[in-house]
């Protein structure tokens, strides 16, 4: 064996771990190489990156930037009322317009419907007032469809706020969730006045009026519809005590006994 | 048979009341702390047998002292739900007097007692300080991951129609 053969297998006897571990380097250099410079396999690496980044990002907009340019907002449409009243204006006229004319059509249609019901009783009532009175038809029209209507009735327990009975022509509404808070609305009010017997009797909401018409054990509330006047008000309050009177006293359990006299009495309140 | 029944969730502030009837009603939970103001009221409708009863849920601000509660609130309730958080302390060191109140003042009324946010504690650990407070709990539950809360709203309806 020569010197130079002696050295080789010296040097590959001591640095052969040495030399693996560059060969594995190496390796690691071509695989980094070879995904940078292709691009599937760089877009396979970064593309979920970037997916995560842009997620948190879309997540964290409203609540990092939102306040500041709910602010900046704010700020800009309080220097400059004139030009936005000048942007929205156009915007707003026509949406006002639309919803007018769209509430004049269903009027009108209405009018027309009901002066069109030559059969009906109220017609031949109708002309025959106008002829006597000189008010024209239209306003004796108009008058009957203000009129109070009571939309739907609900007996209801006090304290528990469960429906002992109810009468609705709707169901738009989850009656059973109506009561409840009706009777919580009812107890805050009457715990907030410390004033004794007092009880809460009416509740407006929107076009609708509650009445609500107090018993020992427990209450009617009443829907209406249209004008709520006192006439109306002592109407439906002696119209409650005599249903109360007549049906619910002796039936207090019989659920539908007193639904059914609810339809019957109310049907043409 | 159909029927519904009124049902109070009491406890103090912050133990999970909301989010246990959130969870039972639409089986969800949030993180998010929203303080009950007043009352809230929902219903689901569980079927027992060949019985449908309608649970009124009544979810009312959280107090620290059953007294301090709006008694009107409280009238005709047929089932009382006392939840405290079994992570704090202070809301349940004064269980058994609170137990007591609701057992003498309405005492037709059925009540269960529930330890909440289960999850955030070892439960074996509870236990024990649970006996050293001599406390006398019906559930351990965690609205957030739902353990034994349809669980309670059922049973709760079972005895109410015994």
């Amino acid at each position: 064996m020569t010197d130079a053969e002696k050295l080789t297998l010296l040097r590959d006897l001591l640095l052969d771990e040495d030399r693996n571990f560059a060969n594995k380097i190496l390796e690691k250099v071509d695989t980094l190489t070879d995904t940078v410079n292709i691009d599937e396999k760089l877009s396979q690496k970064v593309e979920p990156i970037i997916s995560r980044k842009l997620t948190s990002f879309v997540e964290e907009i409203p609540v990092k930037l939102g306040p500041t340019i709910t602010e900046a907002l704010s700020e800009q449409i309080k220097n400059s009322q004139d030009e936005v009243v000048n942007i929205l204006f156009p915007l707003l006229g026509k949406m006002i317009k639309k919803y007018i004319q769209s509430e004049m059509k269903t009027l009108s249609d209405n009018i027309n419907a009901q002066i069109n019901q030559k059969l009906s009783f109220k017609y031949w009532y109708r002309k025959i007032m106008s002829f006597f009175s000189g008010v024209s038809e239209i306003d004796f029209v108009l008058a009957d469809m203000a009129k109070s209507k009571i939309l739907q009735l609900f007996i209801i327990e006090k304290g528990s706020g469960l429906i002992i009975a109810r009468y609705s022509n709707t169901d738009t509404i989850d009656e059973d969730l109506l009561a409840g808070m009706l009777t919580a609305i009812k107890s805050f009010v009457e715990d907030a006045f410390i004033k004794g017997d007092q009880n809460l009797e009416l509740i407006e909401y929107e076009l609708y009026k509650i009445y609500l018409q107090n018993f020992p054990t427990y209450y009617i509330s009443a829907v209406i519809s249209g004008k709520f006047d006192a006439v109306f008000k002592n109407r439906v309050e002696n119209d409650l005590f005599d249903f109360a009177n007549k049906h619910i006293k002796k039936n207090i359990g019989n659920k539908q006994y007193i639904e059914q006299k609810l339809k019957e009495y109310f049907i043409n309140a | 048979m159909l029927s519904s029944k009124k049902i109070v969730l009491v406890g103090h502030f912050g133990v999970g009341k909301s989010s246990l009837i959130r969870r039972f009603v639409k089986n969800s939970f949030s993180d998010d702390y929203l303080v009950t103001v007043g009352v809230h009221i929902v219903k689901k409708t569980v079927h027992i047998d060949n019985d449908e009863i309608t649970l009124i849920i009544w979810d009312i601000e959280g107090k620290e002292d059953m007294q301090k509660l709006r008694p009107s609130f409280l009238l005709g309730t047929s089932g009382f739900i006392y939840v405290f958080d079994a992570t704090r302390e202070s809301t349940y060191i004064n269980l058994s007097d609170e137990i007591n109140y609701i057992e003498t003042h309405y005492p037709k009324t059925n009540l269960l007692t529930v330890a909440n946010k289960i999850d955030l504690i070892e439960k074996n650990i509870f236990i024990k300080i649970a006996e050293n407070y001599k406390l006398k709990i019906d559930y351990y539950s965690s609205a957030k991951t739902g353990e034994n809360v349809e669980l309670i709203f059922n049973d709760l309806a079972k005895n109410l129609i015994k």
